[in-house]
């Protein structure tokens, strides 16, 4: 492993405590094999972690910032104010709470959390705790931020938690998922990535990841909006829930008294603000739970009829209104539009924008920032879909959008106005149907004949 | 130091058999260390094949240490005061040494051909064709159940459904989780999406690596669960090739049912796969 691919020391300590865990633990906790797993401990001992920590949010601040702390985005005072700020609220990867805040209990569960968090290892029951960083973190990285030590082997990157953007969930483009959406994603993986699917996972220990991914996209976007916050609201090197007060030289006990007040006074304003951001954060993940969008039951159909509406998804398919065929291609291949990039690539910085050079990407790249590929449209006639493969799951990428992806919601058809453009629900079940059924196009056909020579086939 | 060697070298023999023996009793802290359950009907043809080697390799290990034993025991310098003598050899016991391992090695190489065509080349046939002899060329082999797809880091699993073709409209997917009907003989067909991985069941006796580009049979036939032990019965598939970084989370699941749980099993598959209408007061419980 190159010193490269892991740039930090706590990288290493995480792929270390992941080896750790799935050779002896495998052993001892599944297998009850524990003479095998002492012989582990023994050859492993002594390869203690330091403690996780939260990785700041560079990325994001180098962009917003301004200009006088080019590398980083914010002084470090500033940073300081705000690792505070989230740690109040937020705890440490080892230790998370939950933050104060009013509908808080809709959305997370400490226990859930408490179960999913911190180093790996097994409580005096023998249950499994640490579930994050055993199944995920490798990729997602302690912090969330998709940068864990397998994450640049892989294409696509895995997700970044922090912007609070997921892709396949069934509200629309803006919304959060529901934790249904996320928790279908766990258990089915996400076919064409490098997301396995933890089906096998006991019922309680995916609903305690789910959990745990919503308090790291949480805390993300808390992150940025504190991050935006010092940047408009604080004066210039001023720090979010500062003790500090300044007193003149010679002050009387009056002027300390009125600055204290003052100080005071400002720490209240500032703990309100700071409350106020987590609320909207997480008022928008309540939200969610009930902002599913409805599916029309799909027409019944017969197979003379199934044609008729795969050929009406077809010229939807390549006509004006949906106009699929300019990003999916003219053969569905995914490859119509191919230099677009991805909301997360684009959020920091635009590499299709002309006056992008190389050398400002690299200085991202030294942040953190994934090297940034194209976001390529998909291939349809493979079969193969990443928010799953059901009928609903096809209309709700077609009618929703895709969040963070060029992808966008389809404009729904008024009733009343037959000449309004726009696609209705039965509309939308076309091209579902048409889209559903290009894997089994002949020309979709991987070429027949290669086997085993040694084998009879029919 | 006298016979301190040569005692220590009597230990590995002792040792290595006591270790198999107290594995093969379940005896404590071994217990879950030797075979796991067979449950193929097929299975049991490869375990006298491993046994009959085991025992071979283990009469040659134990012959081998005895020897070795017993010239550091004979030829103990500290005890020996004749003085050394140079051999030249002896071309008898080179050609007898160098002879009996090849013929033993032909001998295993025959002897196991009959178990490697069944796991590998004679396919379950449906019917023996219109001859009605089996084993001629006009048999209709057995179309696959399954048809079980090696990704990194998952089994993508694919039921052939009704027309028992793979690759049609009405196969019925998952993913990690392979649900098979006893007492029949089942057929998969395996393939790999991308890596080298290989298709393990410890129980079934079945281990087939995935080659990228190849497609490949392997079969078996679950034995009926007795009769106290009706409900259906979970196994471990695993990955057996290290295919990256992952190999470790390329863990699933078989379930073994009777045929009517299966089809069962299979219909509410199908339903879900063929989900067409969302309702936002089912949502709260599932989706």
């Amino acid at each position: 492993m190159s010193k490269f691919l892991l740039r930090s020391k706590f990288d290493r300590h995480i792929l270390f405590e992941w080896i750790l865990h799935t050779t002896m633990l495998s052993f001892i906790r599944h297998r009850c094999s524990w003479p095998l797993g002492l012989l582990c401990v023994a050859v492993l001992a002594g390869c203690g972690s330091p403690e996780a920590k939260f990785r700041r949010y560079e990325t994001f601040a180098k962009k917003t910032g301004g200009s006088e702390s080019p590398r980083t985005g914010l002084p470090e005072n500033q940073w300081r104010g705000i690792d505070e700020a989230l740690a109040g609220l937020f705890g440490t990867p080892d230790q998370p709470i939950i933050p104060a805040v009013e509908n808080v209990s809709l959305v997370l569960d400490q226990r859930k959390l408490e179960r999913a968090a911190g180093p790996v290892h097994s409580d005096e029951l023998w249950v499994g705790m640490g579930l994050y960083r055993e199944h995920c973190a490798h990729c997602h990285g302690v912090t969330g931020d998709g940068n864990g030590p397998t994450a640049p082997f892989l294409n696509p990157y895995p997700r970044d938690y922090r912007p609070g953007w997921f892709k396949f969930k069934s509200t629309p483009l803006g919304a959060k998922p529901t934790h249904a959406d996320l928790k279908k994603i766990l258990i089915d993986g996400i076919p064409g990535t490098a997301m396995p699917s933890f089906k096998l996972l006991p019922e309680e220990e995916v609903e305690a990841l789910v959990q745990y991914v919503k308090y790291l996209a949480i805390r993300g976007e808390t992150e940025r909006r504190l991050i935006v916050l010092t940047n408009e609201e604080l004066d210039e090197g001023e720090r979010l829930v500062s003790f500090d007060v300044a007193h003149k030289s010679g002050a009387t006990e009056a002027e300390k008294e009125a600055a204290q007040k003052e100080a005071d006074e400002r720490f209240a304003e500032q703990l309100e603000m700071i409350k106020e951001t987590v609320s909207g954060v997480i008022g928008r993940w309540a939200e969610a739970e009930s902002a599913a969008v409805e599916i029309p039951q799909r027409p019944a159909m017969t197979r003379e009829e199934l044609v008729a509406s795969r050929q009406r998804g077809r010229d939807l398919f390549y006509g004006t209104i949906a106009n699929c065929a300019k990003c999916h291609g003219d053969s569905a291949l995914g490859d119509g539009t191919t230099n677009d990039y991805d909301n997360w690539t684009k959020d920091i910085i635009d590499p299709g924008k002309p006056d992008t050079t190389q050398e400002m990407i690299n200085q991202y790249v030294a942040l953190g920032f994934p090297e940034p590929r194209p976001i390529k449209p998909r291939n349809l006639r493979q079969g193969v879909f990443r928010g799953g493969s059901r009928p609903i799951d096809l209309y709700w990428r077609i009618k929703n959008g895709i969040e963070g992806s060029p992808m966008p919601a389809a404009t729904p058809k008024p009733e009343d106005n037959p000449f309004a453009k726009g696609l209705t629900p039965n509309d939308v079940w076309d091209i579902v149907n048409y889209v559903y059924g290009l894997q089994f196009d002949p020309l979709s056909q991987q070429p027949q004949g290669f086997g085993n020579p040694l084998v009879k086939t029919n | 130091m006298g016979r301190f060697w040569s005692i220590l070298f009597l230990l590995v023999p002792i040792f290595g058999v006591g270790v198999f023996l107290w594995a093969m009793a379940d005896w404590w802290p071994m217990q879950g260390h030797w075979l796991p359950e067979n449950i193929n009907d097929y299975g049991h043809v490869i375990d006298n094949l491993f046994y009959f080697i085991l025992i071979i390799t283990g009469i040659i290990f134990v012959g081998c240490s005895l020897a070795l034993f017993w010239f550091l025991w004979k030829y103990d310098a500290a005890t020996n005061t004749e003085p050394v003598k140079y051999s030249h050899g002896s071309h008898t016991l080179e050609v007898v040494w160098s002879i009996l391992p090849a013929a033993a090695l032909l001998f295993i190489a025959i002897f196991q051909l009959n178990a490697w065509e069944d796991q590998k080349m004679r396919r379950p046939i449906l019917n023996s064709g219109a001859d009605g002899i089996e084993g001629t060329a006009d048999d209709v082999l057995r179309p696959p159940l399954v048809q079980v797809t090696g990704r990194q880091f998952e089994w993508r699993i694919r039921y052939a459904g009704k027309d028992n073709i793979i690759g049609t409209e009405d196969d019925i997917l998952t993913v990690n989780d392979l649900h098979v009907p006893y007492g029949e003989d089942i057929v998969v067909q395996i393939q790999s999406m991308d890596v080298l991985h290989s298709f393990f069941l410890p129980n079934l006796r079945i281990k087939q690596d995935m080659v990228p580009g190849m497609k490949q049979f392997v079969w078996f036939r679950v034995r009926e669960p007795n009769v106290n032990n009706a409900k259906a019965q979970k196994y471990d598939i695993v990955c057996a090739e290290l295919c990256g970084w992952g190999h470790y989370k390329m863990r699933g699941r078989l379930t073994m049912e009777s045929r009517q749980d299966f089809d069962r099993w299979l219909a509410s598959q199908w339903d879900e796969q063929n989900r067409a209408e969302f309702k936002l007061t089912s949502s709260a419980e599932s989706q």
